[in-house]
């Protein structure tokens, strides 16, 4: 491993610096056509009637898509691990989010695909929609999803629950409740670069696709699915980003250009505005995390509830996923031997959201770690020590069972103190991973000690 | 695509092509029209573009500075009058200022989610007059006058100061980067010897808005008779109808008024 | 109309009000310059004309008929990196590289215009208009500082521990 450790250069800063990187805009192919789409102005929607008979009399227009033109217009990010599909490529019935794409045209220039996109005859009517999350399981609350207001399948659960211990015992034998809010806001991943994608349809049958996906072989996969085409059909071009920060996963222009390709027999692209980046492409979701720790007077965490409410927006693509990960993430850093945690995936008429650094993990590190901050402060105890005396070592297990080989907390904290100049006691200056022993290892956390390596993981 | 675009060698050119200004798209810097044909909102059928018309200096005759509506807003960031350049300075980035325009700026229609034509407020305070032509000829007249009138039939040619001894003063609550429409400016000025105080308050409202009830009582509070403020993306009325007092105050307190 | 583009005349057919940014790319196929916002709010698509940065998504080409142009392409090419450039290239200034063009043109007219060693509140405040989504700017910053000091470092030269990153003993993977 000559390379670590080394400085080298980037392969690809050369090209960056001399401006001869090529971004999927920058690709040119000849006769390429524009791709607009028609977006849905409501936030909650039926459509009542579709008529693109005028859009495609427009000059220069080449190709109009409806649902009706996508072979299996239905889809889910994660049908590929079972979850069934509940999202359509284009609208079909009804609109769920203010943005989402109902109608696309591929046409000579950007003016005459705007003019076409003008052209279409739609009526709608306008629906009550949900936006808070936490009204989504109120009975009064409009129903705005085919499965209800709550993704429904975690096995026989509505909610991604992780159980440890005695989580009742834990609550009585506290000295102290501290309970904390935690709602983290949506966030655009707002790359430089928009969504943006090139569709080649080759002499071969086959279709070239320029994407800027941040996960090739997951885009084709979405892309063969919507088509119904083994793989082999399809070449993707890409892996040159401008930027995606998990908000290009989604694979949001692929499979339109595709089928704008296949229909026009032309190269076309779809180069998203800025507009269209703010207003349609997946953020960051909000969160609503509550947390109530169980705690002793001398900064043991018995035990942790948490209620998480995840807003996955109007479907949802990678939400239970996110979940999951947030929920193996929900105790932090730290042992807490007794558990209670239910995870709710909540749609609402918002935009879709997906990843965006640290998918689903980001939300609950900042609740957990301003949470730990207040307990510090309710209990009277050092935030330093807290963390410490909590703190993963090896043979401690995690909320899910896994048990801990290598846990870096302890000298991360201790890094970390020392870099921004807090001097600890030498005590605290001390301590190590290594496994609990005497006043580290208190009653309550024996049994959750694995030693000797056994235990789920 | 625009069917006809005029481009005018001269002042005299751009007002008689003008006419009435009747199915013309006026074109100074660009900065707001480009955005809009490039998301497809406005397709102008005719456009004039003054890039060519001898509207771009900056001249001080006969004890006033006459500023051109072609002049670009970077033109105004180093000048000597302070309230001016103060402005300039937090329009957009340098960049942008080469390409936007006193005019532009000061004809900015009504933006959908920010509010614009800041530099209307400082020329408010120093008594500009604008000078326009349109159906029924030219007129000069106050600038907050020009602003409540009927403007969609005026071509702005250039907007004149009095070059008058003045103290002036600017308090804004902006975010600290570039880019930043203000939640809220005020700016004000008054002569030396004390008389003529002039207010104006930006971003708050479609245009900038002069202070009058505010120059009357010299009483703070009384902004809020003078403007009503608007939510939009950058701040609500609630929290700039807060602060704007507190502007205003400030502008006072450091106008010195006797 | 007429543009000279990188030192080269080129006829342009483009209609008047076209913005230069599609001038530049759909017709003339210099794609260094990007349509990031198309709102004059980005700052990647940035091109000097007459020498001064410009948006060039804001810039009517009938305004600039007859200027110099220049994109990064004209700037240098791999085997004849200006000195902001090779900054760029050897202080890491660049992760996906799409903020690169509009920012190493401002930054190269920004060190010209000074004429001496800028300080980094000068940066900040010069390149004010330009983001990044990717960098932090921290290493663009340090790059464009370098360049205007004529500093011509090269990866391997760096410290290897640069002030402000942790000193971190990897044990080996638990994995």
């Amino acid at each position: 491993m000559k390379a670590v450790g080394a400085r080298l250069p980037r392969y690809d800063g050369i090209g960056h610096v001399t401006g001869r990187t090529q971004y999927v805009d920058d690709v040119r192919v000849g006769k390429t056509l524009w791709v607009k789409a028609l977006r849905s102005p409501h936030h909650r929607a039926r459509i009542v009637s579709l008529d693109v008979s005028k859009a495609e009399a427009v000059k220069g227009v080449h190709a109009v898509i409806t649902h009706a033109d996508v072979p299996k217009n239905v889809y889910g990010h994660l049908e590929g691990l079972g979850v069934p599909a509940d999202e359509p490529l284009l609208a079909e019935d009804d609109v769920r989010y203010k943005g989402q794409p109902i109608v696309a045209v591929a046409a000579e220039s950007e003016a005459a695909a705007y003019a076409a996109i003008e052209a279409i005859a739609v009526e709608f009517e306008e629906l009550e929609p949900l936006f808070d999350m936490r009204k989504a399981l109120d009975a009064e609350a409009p129903q705005i999803h085919q499965w209800g207001n709550v993704y429904p399948h975690y096995g026989p659960y509505n909610h991604r629950r992780v159980r440890k211990g005695d989580i009742d015992r834990a609550f009585d034998k506290a000295d102290v409740v501290v309970q904390g809010v935690y709602r983290p806001q949506a966030i655009e991943q707002m790359p430089l670069e928009t969504q943006v994608c090139l569709a080649v349809p080759e002499a071969s049958g086959r279709l070239t696709i320029y994407s800027c996906t941040q996960a090739m072989y997951f885009s084709m996969g979405v892309v063969a699915a919507h088509l119904q085409v083994p793989l082999n059909k399809l070449k993707f071009v890409g892996g040159t980003v401008g930027g995606g920060f998990g908000g290009k996963v989604d694979t949001a222009t692929d499979t339109i250009c595709a089928l704008l390709a296949l229909k026009s027999r032309r190269p076309v692209k779809w180069r998203w505005t800025r507009e269209e980046e703010m207003l349609a492409s997946s953020t960051r979701a909000p969160w609503h995390i509550e947390l109530q720790d169980a705690v002793t007077k001398d900064g043991w965490i018995l035990g942790r509830r948490t209620l998480t409410l995840h807003d996955a927006g109007a479907y949802a693509r990678f939400s239970p996923y996110g979940v999951t990960k947030h929920a193996f993430h929900h105790s932090g850093a730290y042992t807490i031997p007794n558990l209670r945690f239910d995870g709710f995936v909540v749609f609402t008429n918002r935009v879709p959201t997906t990843a965006m650094r640290g998918f689903g993990v980001t939300s609950v590190s900042f609740a957990v770690e301003t949470h730990l901050n207040r307990v510090a402060e309710a209990i009277g105890i050092d935030p330093w020590e807290l963390r410490l005396k909590n703190a993963n070592r090896i043979g401690d297990t995690s909320g899910n069972g896994v048990v801990l080989k290598d846990p870096s907390t302890v000298p991360v904290t201790l890094a970390a103190a020392e870099r921004v100049g807090v001097e600890l006691p030498g005590s605290y200056r001390a301590m190590t991973s290594d496994p609990r022993t005497g006043e580290l290892l208190p009653e309550h956390l024996v049994a959750q000690q694995k030693l000797n390596g056994e235990g789920a993981s | 695509m625009t069917d006809q675009v005029l481009v005018p060698t001269s002042a005299d050119e751009a007002v008689s092509l003008y006419g009435s200004g009747e199915g013309l798209t006026v074109f100074a810097g660009g900065t707001i029209l480009l955005p809009e044909i490039a998301t497809g909102k406005l397709r102008p059928e005719r456009a004039l573009m003054l890039h060519k018309a001898g509207l771009d200096t900056i001249r001080t005759e006969n004890g006033r500075t006459v500023i051109g509506a072609m002049v670009p807003v970077a033109a105004l960031v180093d000048h000597p009058i302070d309230l001016l350049a103060q402005t300039a300075r937090h329009v957009a980035d340098a960049e942008v200022r080469r390409n936007a325009t006193v005019g532009g700026n000061i004809c900015a229609p009504p933006g959908p989610d920010a509010q614009r034509g800041d530099l209307a407020a400082p020329l408010m305070a120093l008594g500009a007059r604008v000078r326009s032509a349109g159906a029924g000829g030219e007129r000069t007249e106050p600038i907050e006058d020009f602003l409540a009138g009927d403007r969609s039939g005026r071509l702005v040619l250039e907007v004149e100061l009095d070059d008058v001894e003045r103290r002036t003063a600017a308090a804004g609550l902006r975010r600290r980067h570039a880019h930043s429409y203000a939640v809220a400016a005020v700016v004000g000025a008054v002569r030396v010897d004390g008389s003529d105080l002039r207010l104006a308050a930006a971003g708050v409202a479609p245009t900038a808005v002069r202070l009058r009830a505010v120059e009357e009582s010299r009483d703070a509070g009384d902004v809020l008779r003078d403007v009503q403020p608007v939510d939009d993306a950058v701040a609500s009325a609630a929290y700039r109808s807060s602060i704007l007092p507190k502007l205003v105050r400030e502008v006072l307190d450091r106008l010195e008024l006797k | 109309m007429k543009l000279i583009v990188n030192g080269i005349e080129q006829d342009v057919a483009s209609p008047p009000l076209t913005p230069l940014l599609h001038v530049l790319r759909d017709e003339l196929d210099i794609t260094s310059p990007k349509a990031g916002c198309q709102q004059g709010g980005c700052g990647t698509c940035t091109v000097l004309v007459d020498g001064e940065p410009r948006r060039s998504c804001l810039t009517a080409l009938a305004a600039v008929d007859g200027a110099e142009i220049t994109t990064l392409e004209g700037l240098g090419g791999p085997d004849s990196l200006s000195p902001v450039q090779a900054a760029f290239y050897n202080h890491y200034a660049a992760q996906c590289g799409f903020c690169t063009p509009g920012m190493i043109l401002a930054a190269s007219h920004l060190i010209e215009s000074h004429g001496r060693p800028l300080e980094r509140d000068e940066v900040l405040e010069g390149l004010s208009g330009h983001y990044c989504r990717c960098t932090g700017y921290v290493k663009i910053v340090d790059a464009v500082l370098a360049a205007s000091r004529g500093e011509a470092t090269e990866i391997e030269d760096l410290p290897v521990a640069v002030p402000g990153e942790p000193e971190v003993q990897p044990k080996g993977s638990p994995a």
